[in-house]
């Protein structure tokens, strides 16, 4: 019996039940019904047999229900990204001429990477096409297009003595110029000078003519354009 | 005196870089000042203060602090390394990495054979002087924190270091801290801001001075690690301090730009127990001070206004006299201008690049003092990046503008400049002569034909120029043997003559045609600061750093009748006590008698025809001339025209066309592109 049991249990995948082994199944059931304490309700052995085939025929077709239905889904969900990816890309008989070109090689790692993220929650038929997505981003991004107007360069490398020499010079910035320091500008400063020099004359930025230039120019701007806006209000 | 066409130029933006350690020698005279750029710059102050030497910085090598080690230069800085400086070839000899991370400070025993150096990573690090480097010794116990600031004892047995909070005191025998000073941080809102020890001083009594960021120079007891006294100076940083030689007085220079003078004297007259009192308070910058030397007779100081103020002791000095006057030093006594006269291109020389400008060009003829209308503005040709990470050392460009040159000091550039109507294209001459590897000071011959770089042992090597080719033709050297860098080249118009000065006050004068040293000017005790060969007569022309001018006739090796005559009557008063030196001389050609030359504040035309000026009379006497009658005008004139219209001139040239080109800088522009002073209420304003 416990060897029977064993073998039930082994084998109660739907795959054996599709052979039809009534034997089997009686066991199956024999063992479903063991676990009762109650005393066994009269059922005929034909009965109990169709309700089991039946059973296992419907969970079955669920199985293939449900497979095909995640079919059409990815197939759907397949087609409305071509659809995108066609729509982003411009007409064919374009993308044929630049086909060659550097451009069109450089479009198309960036499209992959849009369509990543729209990709992300996709699985199993659209795992292939993420593998090689990945191992694209895993080279270099530039490694395929060196005759253009790249250099390879290795990037400058900040060693630990360069940056505790930053640490330092910051370290002197933030004590002389950093808050609290209580800092003002060179230009009171030399206003003040004029102020109170033997021959006193008006702050810098009125003597000094060049003084922010950039600024005063700036300014001009903002007055021509309130002075314009005035006018137009007043009309 | 002659009337010229001047174009006035004022787009050199050449801005001097901020002050940030100095050194002073008393034994050599010698003060080493180190810019935040990282150059060195040497001042002979025997010499009045001659800048003799310049060290170009490179990237990313700033200089936090200096010493002197006999005639030895050390420095170092935030990079980590400490560096000798070879004086003679002017550039760092070694470097040696001290593994502690960025060095804030280098102090010197006074015996000479130690150097120690505070490092970033907590640790003093001595290392032992020796006759071709220095080797590490040993650390002393390490501390918690940046070591900001160090002092030797003179005796050599303890060491002051400043660091966050707190100074320690060192036995430099044994390493062990002896004692923790506890400085206390600033009243108010700045007690939670720690306190930075910026300086520190052993003195040989045991007495300790610090200053520090909260504004306070103390007075310690060494022996007993105890406060005896504080004066508050400021309400920002104290930022460095210096001692006398006596060590009877200190002075401390703060961020809001004042420096503070005390001295160990009694307070009560007759009294015996003297102690330290604030004397003094001078006030000659305008920003931070952050660099301090006491000599015997004078306050040094500099900072982030970038001028170099003397400030003599009246107490030290005779009255006045050239000594006792207040000096400022604002900008470099070697030209950073170079103008090529037959093409009218200007090239300015900056640390990081050059620039290569055309005149601009007026039209239309106005009476003396007006200002003519501009045809052409001024336009910048070549902006002209030097590679690798020196600084550029010295540049020239040729009198026919095709030619331009630079030196750093790990090499020499030469660029071919081509330029046709409105284009413009600058080729590197690829190969260039082995024997031109490093220059000190660069000059074209008056055709472009040849370039003439000062090298190494006062050696100077002549290089043919063609567009096909340069080929190294000649290398000229003195027979004196001197070792030190030639500061000053210049060529005669007609190309036979080439005259070579350096630092050992040496004049060298070579025959072009034949190659060879003609002879060497009788040696004066000045430094000369230009030199100048008159293209008519022959005569070299040199002014020394204490403003004598001697003419030297190149033919007879004599000096001339004119300067014999000179130097009997003596200069006069007020030109002797200028107080800057003549940076440039040129000629003119339609009139040979006259020498022109400049310093920063005046322009002067010499007419050798004219009779020398007596003591008495007024050296300044044009508007006086001006204003009389013909042969009265005759009778009162003299050789020395000085026009004062145009200040702060980096380089005065006189073109082939006879127009001037005046290169000015006023201060004002330099001021306004410094980092921000410290905020100051003034009564009344």
């Amino acid at each position: 019996m416990a060897r029977k049991q064993r073998g039930a249990t082994a084998h109660g995948s739907s795959k054996t039940a599709d052979n039809g082994d009534g034997g089997h199944a009686e066991h199956f059931s024999l063992l479903l019904e063991s676990s009762d304490d109650e005393a066994p309700e009269e059922v005929t052995f034909e009965d109990s047999k169709t309700q089991a085939l039946r059973s296992m025929k419907d969970a079955l077709d669920t199985v293939r229900r449900e497979k095909e239905q995640l079919k059409e889904k990815r197939r759907r969900r397949q087609e409305l990204f071509q659809e995108q990816k066609k729509r982003r890309l411009l007409p064919a008989d374009v993308l044929e001429e630049i086909d060659s070109s550097s451009f069109a090689k450089k479009q198309k790692p960036s499209d992959d990477k849009a369509e990543e993220q729209q990709q992300e929650e996709d699985d199993e038929e659209e795992e292939e096409r993420g593998k090689t997505q990945k191992k694209r981003s895993g080279k270099l991004a530039h490694a395929r297009n060196l005759k253009g107007n790249y250099t390879v360069a290795t990037v400058k490398e900040r060693s630990s003595a360069t940056f505790q020499q930053q640490v330092a010079q910051d370290f002197i910035q933030s004590r002389l110029y950093g808050p609290g320091s209580c800092r003002t500008t060179n230009n009171e400063l030399l206003s003040l000078q004029n102020k109170k020099g033997r021959n006193q004359s008006a702050a810098v930025q009125f003597v000094k003519k060049d003084w922010a230039s950039k600024e005063r120019a700036k300014a001009e701007k903002m007055k021509k354009r309130w002075i314009h806006k005035q006018q137009v209000h007043s009309c | 005196m002659g009337e010229f066409t001047v174009h006035r130029v004022r787009f050199f933006d050449y801005m001097p870089s901020a002050i940030r350690a100095m050194a002073f020698n008393p034994r050599t005279e010698r003060l080493a000042v180190a810019r935040a750029d990282g150059a060195v710059e040497i001042f002979n102050f025997a010499d009045n203060y001659f800048q003799e030497k310049v060290i170009p910085g490179r990237d990313g090598g700033t200089v936090e602090a200096l010493c002197w080690v006999g005639p030895r230069l050390f420095g170092a800085g935030l990079n980590g390394a400490i560096t000798e400086y070879d004086l003679e070839n002017l550039r760092p000899r070694y470097s040696v990495e001290a593994y502690g991370g960025p060095i804030w400070t280098v102090s010197g025993d006074s015996a000479g054979t130690m150097l120690a150096v505070g490092c970033e990573d907590g640790t003093v690090k001595m290392f032992e002087i020796l006759d071709e480097t220095i080797r590490f010794q040993r650390n002393l116990e390490r501390q918690k924190g940046r070591i900001i600031s160090l002092s030797w004892q003179p005796s050599g047995a303890l060491i002051a270091a400043g660091m966050i909070d707190m100074i320690r005191i060192f036995n430099a025998e044994t390493g062990r801290a002896t004692h923790r000073l506890l400085v206390e941080r600033g009243a108010g809102a700045s007690k939670s801001r720690e306190v930075v020890v910026w300086s520190v001083v052993f003195l040989s009594d045991h007495t300790i001075v610090s200053g520090d960021s909260a504004g306070k120079v103390q007075f310690w007891d060494g022996h007993t690690g105890t406060l005896v006294r504080t004066h508050l100076v400021t309400k920002w940083d104290v930022l460095a301090l210096a001692v006398s030689q006596d060590e009877s007085s200190v002075v401390a220079g703060t961020s809001e730009s004042i420096v503070v003078q005390f001295q160990f004297i009694s307070s009560t007259v007759g009294r015996q127990d003297n102690e330290w009192v604030r004397t003094r308070t001078f006030k000659n910058h305008s920003h931070d001070v952050r660099a301090l030397v006491h000599t015997e007779t004078a306050v040094v100081s500099g900072g982030m206004d970038t001028q170099l103020v003397v400030r003599p002791l009246l107490d030290k000095v005779e009255k006045n006299t050239q000594e006792s006057s207040l000096r400022k030093i604002a900008f470099p006594h070697r030209s950073l201008v170079c103008c090529a006269k037959k093409a009218g291109l200007l090239l300015f020389q900056f640390p990081e690049h050059l620039e290569l400008w055309r005149l601009g060009e007026s039209e239309g003829h106005g009476r003396a003092g007006d200002s003519l209308p501009v045809k052409r503005k001024p336009e910048k040709l070549i902006h002209l990046k030097r590679k690798g990470d020196d600084h550029i050392r010295c540049s020239a460009v040729s009198p026919c503008g095709g030619w331009l040159v630079y030196a750093t000091v790990s090499g020499v550039r030469l660029y071919r400049i081509q330029h046709d109507n409105n284009n413009i294209g600058v080729t590197k001459v690829s190969k260039l002569p082995k024997s031109l590897c490093s220059a000190h000071q660069l000059c074209f011959s008056s055709d472009s034909s040849k370039l003439f770089a000062a090298s190494g042992l006062s050696s100077v090597v002549v290089v043919a120029l063609n567009p096909l080719e340069c080929k190294h033709l000649h290398t000229l050297r003195p027979k004196s043997g001197s070792r030190q860098p030639v500061h000053l080249l210049c060529v005669s118009d007609d190309g036979k003559w080439l005259a070579s000065a350096n630092t050992d006050c040496e004049v060298h004068v070579y025959n072009l045609k034949k190659m060879k040293l003609h002879c060497k000017v009788p040696v004066y005790s000045s430094c000369p600061t230009a030199i100048g060969i008159n293209p008519v007569t022959s005569n070299l022309v040199t002014v020394h750093a204490d403003q004598q001018v001697f003419e030297f006739s190149l033919q007879q090796k004599e000096y001339t009748e004119w300067s014999r005559r000179l130097q009997q009557r003596g200069l006069h008063p007020v030109w002797l006590q200028r107080d800057t030196p003549v940076a440039h001389i040129t000629f003119n050609p339609r009139n040979p008698a006259h020498i022109v030359l400049h310093d920063v504040f005046m322009l002067c035309i010499i007419d050798q025809s004219l009779p020398l000026p007596e003591a008495r009379t007024p050296l300044l006497n044009q508007m006086m001339l001006r204003s009389l009658p013909e042969a009265e005008r005759s009778r009162q004139s003299h050789a020395f025209k000085i026009c004062k219209s145009f200040q702060h001139l980096l380089s005065m040239t006189l073109l082939d066309d006879q127009s001037l080109v005046a290169v000015e800088r006023p201060l004002l522009d330099i001021v306004s592109q410094l980092p921000a002073p410290v905020r100051q209420k003034k009564f009344a304003t």
